[in-house]
């Protein structure tokens, strides 16, 4: 990956001919600060995951909002995938096997979590945990509690973390949407019928899970237990690992999750509920298989003001028709609270990663929109496992009344793997 | 007790996955639900019967009883009554002995783990010193939480290599206050993630006692480390202030500003002043 080019700074100057040639980055947080002007306007970052997403979130959020970066570290469990970006993909990057090893490097100031879901979580942690701001792949997690814990390590450590999604921006450009969040985030609407009907396109077929997986012979270049982490340590077979790892629970939550990540993230900032989840939860589909996601045919995700937003995945059983998407409006308002939403100031623009990261502030897809995001998302996979309606408490993050339903918020991890 | 021939032909209305393995696309639902209403009317005997289909990795196709197993368990955990759900977990439990092939007690493990309760928490305990099922019993009874911290506590003298980290870090996941004497005593021990998970966990059980120790843990130490010693500490000053224990809060984190000097650890500092000045 190259840095993009971009005239050199009186700066970067002085500091190039202060250390020499031969160190070409010097880490944004060893010489800048949060107050003060970045002397280096190069982010210097380390990438955890050298799969086909690899450095896309990179280029796309540091890269083509204007940061200049260069990608000194590179890790992969696949010794012979870390040897091929190492070569080409990173030509130059140092590379690990192991992400303990780059998250503690001390002059790395972003790191890109590019690998399975259910690494996300832990390896973003790890990274705010040293020092480091964190671009992660979507979806941001595999559980909700995971959520939680990235929400309070970026509040811990003072990190910026910034989601691998970046639909809201669009949505915050639009005026109609700008109009909905503006009426939805003064409070004035306290109770709404509005529904939200996101259709199609979660891949419902497509990603299907296989039952009765024989296990086969490791590649040795695999280390199948790092790769496994904090799922359990299954026999290994080939459907586990690669792309169609998206199919199997221990991993993540078929498309619901992996597309639906990209479908709820505008949604959820047109509709001002980054700071909340639904309250109930309900979903149409055969009962689940324990390994291997399967079909489902809709949810519904009510929150607590009536707002709902129905994920109709158009591919399985019955098709949906018990609502139709009705907006939030204007009109929805008496006078007074109109004339008061008029006069509300536009939503603040949203920061791109690379301004997030020089001014200390919350980017676009922060950590606690990022996890309320997900987790309306686990919540209906949570729904379809379980088989039946659930009820949420937004605040507690816990499922109310369903104690078996409720081990899926918070599921075990194996050790040595802990949030 | 053979499980009677009616079960075979429930367990029959089970889905057929494609010729690849894949999950059927036109899959019943209500033929599913109908079979699996009946099956859980058929009792012990009946699961008893789904278990003695049960066969591990590799050794056969056993996918319909293998979904069965876990619908059903899903099934009963909605029952108003929980007898029957407390049948099933006492059935499951009573095939976790040496006669059940490892693999499918694994499998046993992970289905308590979704409906089990109470009721297979000792079967459990006994494989926390096996060394292959230490780690899917202790995810199964942190699952159950009830009763799970008695068994991790009295397995955990018993335990060897990984299980030892497994242990450990499960005591810390149940904030089990009974076990702060063998934490502390983790925190010496010879392996680094043993002493990493021991530093969690009386982070997590809030031990104002273990301030002092955790903060020269994470002073002696390099690397990885010292950084997951210190998130242990930062991690132990918040539940301290959830506890109302402001001072002995506040001495962790002017500990934390006042020694982390070095550039590279200037987060650390910044994360300890902003926290002070919150309080």
């Amino acid at each position: 990956m190259e840095t993009r080019p971009r005239p050199p700074s009186r700066r970067a100057f002085l500091r190039s001919a202060a250390l020499g040639a031969g160190l070409a980055v010097v880490p944004r947080h060893v010489l800048g600060g949060p107050a003060q002007e970045p002397p280096s306007e190069t982010f210097a970052v380390g990438i955890v995951g050298c799969g086909g997403q690899s450095g896309e979130d990179v280029r796309n959020y540091i890269g083509h909002a204007g940061g200049a970066y260069k990608i000194l570290a590179c890790c992969d469990v696949d010794q012979r995938r870390l040897a091929q970006a190492a070569k080409k993909k990173f030509a130059g990057a140092e590379p690990y096997t192991d992400f303990r090893r780059l998250v503690e490097r001390t002059d790395l100031d972003i790191v890109s979590v590019a690998t399975p879901p259910h690494w996300h979580a832990l390896i973003a942690i790890a990274a705010m945990e040293a020092g480091k701001d964190v671009l992660c792949e979507k979806p941001m997690t595999r559980f909700i509690a995971e959520g939680r814990a990235v929400v309070d390590a970026a509040k811990r450590y003072g990190r910026v973390f910034q989601l691998g999604t970046g639909r809201r921006f669009g949505a915050s450009r639009s005026n109609r949407s700008r109009q909905v969040h503006k009426i939805m985030r003064s409070g004035l609407l306290e109770k709404t019928d509005a529904v939200h009907v996101l259709k199609g396109g979660y891949g419902v077929k497509r990603y299907c899970g296989r039952v009765n997986l024989k296990p086969e012979p490791c590649p040795p270049h695999l280390d199948w237990d790092m790769y496994c982490g904090p799922a359990p340590l299954r026999p290994f077979n080939r459907h586990r690992f690669g792309w169609s790892h998206r199919f199997y629970w221990d991993y993540e939550g078929a498309g619901l999750t992996d597309l639906g990540a990209h479908k709820m993230d505008p949604v959820q900032w047109r509709y001002a509920k980054d700071t909340t989840s639904p309250v109930e939860i309900r979903a149409y589909a055969p009962p689940a298989h324990p390994e291997a996601c399967g079909m489902w045919g809709w949810a519904e995700l009510s929150y607590a003001d009536g707002f709902t937003i129905v994920l109709d995945g158009g591919e399985w059983g019955k098709p949906y028709e018990r609502e139709k998407t009705h907006h939030v409006d204007l009109g929805d308002l008496d006078e007074e609270s109109q004339q008061k939403v008029k006069a509300m100031p536009q939503p603040e623009p949203l920061l791109t990663f690379p301004q997030a990261v020089r001014t200390r502030k919350k980017s676009a897809g922060h950590a606690e929109a990022a996890h309320r995001a997900v987790a309306a998302l686990h919540l209906a996979n949570i729904a379809i496992r379980m088989g039946r309606t659930i009820r949420y408490d937004p605040v507690k993050e816990q499922i109310v009344g369903d104690e078996e339903a409720n081990r899926l918020v918070n599921q075990p991890m194996r050790a040595p793997w802990h949030l | 007790m053979p499980a009677p021939a009616e079960l075979k032909a429930l367990i029959d209305q089970m889905p057929d996955h494609e010729k690849n393995g894949l999950l059927p696309k036109d899959i019943d639902k209500e033929r599913i639900e109908k079979a699996i209403a009946q099956i859980a009317e058929g009792g012990r005997p009946y699961v008893l019967g789904i278990l003695d289909r049960l066969l591990p990795p590799g050794k056969g196709d056993d996918s319909k009883p293998h979904y069965a197993l876990h619908v059903l368990g899903v099934h009963l955990s909605q029952l108003e009554d929980d007898a029957p759900r407390r049948q099933f977990g006492q059935a499951l439990a009573s095939r976790l002995g040496d006669d059940t092939p490892v693999g499918v007690r694994k499998y046993l493990c992970q289905e308590l783990g979704t409906a089990g309760g109470a009721e297979a928490v000792p079967a459990l305990g006994k494989l926390l010193t096996d060394s292959e099922l230490c780690e899917p019993a202790a995810r199964a009874l942190v699952a159950i939480r009830e009763g799970a911290a008695q068994q991790l506590r009295a397995a955990r003298p018993r335990t060897r290599a990984r299980n030892r980290v497994t242990i450990v870090q499960n005591l810390g996941v149940l904030a089990d206050e009974q076990a702060l004497e063998a934490l502390r005593e983790a925190l010496g021990d010879s392996s680094q993630d043993v002493r990493i998970a021991a530093a969690w966990a009386l982070a997590n059980i809030g031990d104002a006692d273990s301030a002092d120790r955790l903060l020269k843990a994470a002073d002696t130490h390099k690397g990885w480390e010292r950084i997951q010693e210190t998130k242990a500490c930062l991690l132990l000053a918040e539940k301290l202030l959830g506890a109302d224990r402001k001072a002995d809060a506040q001495r962790i984190y002017k500990h934390l500003r006042d020694t982390r000097t070095a550039d590279a650890e200037k987060y650390v500092r910044e994360a300890a002043e902003a926290a002070l000045a919150a309080i």
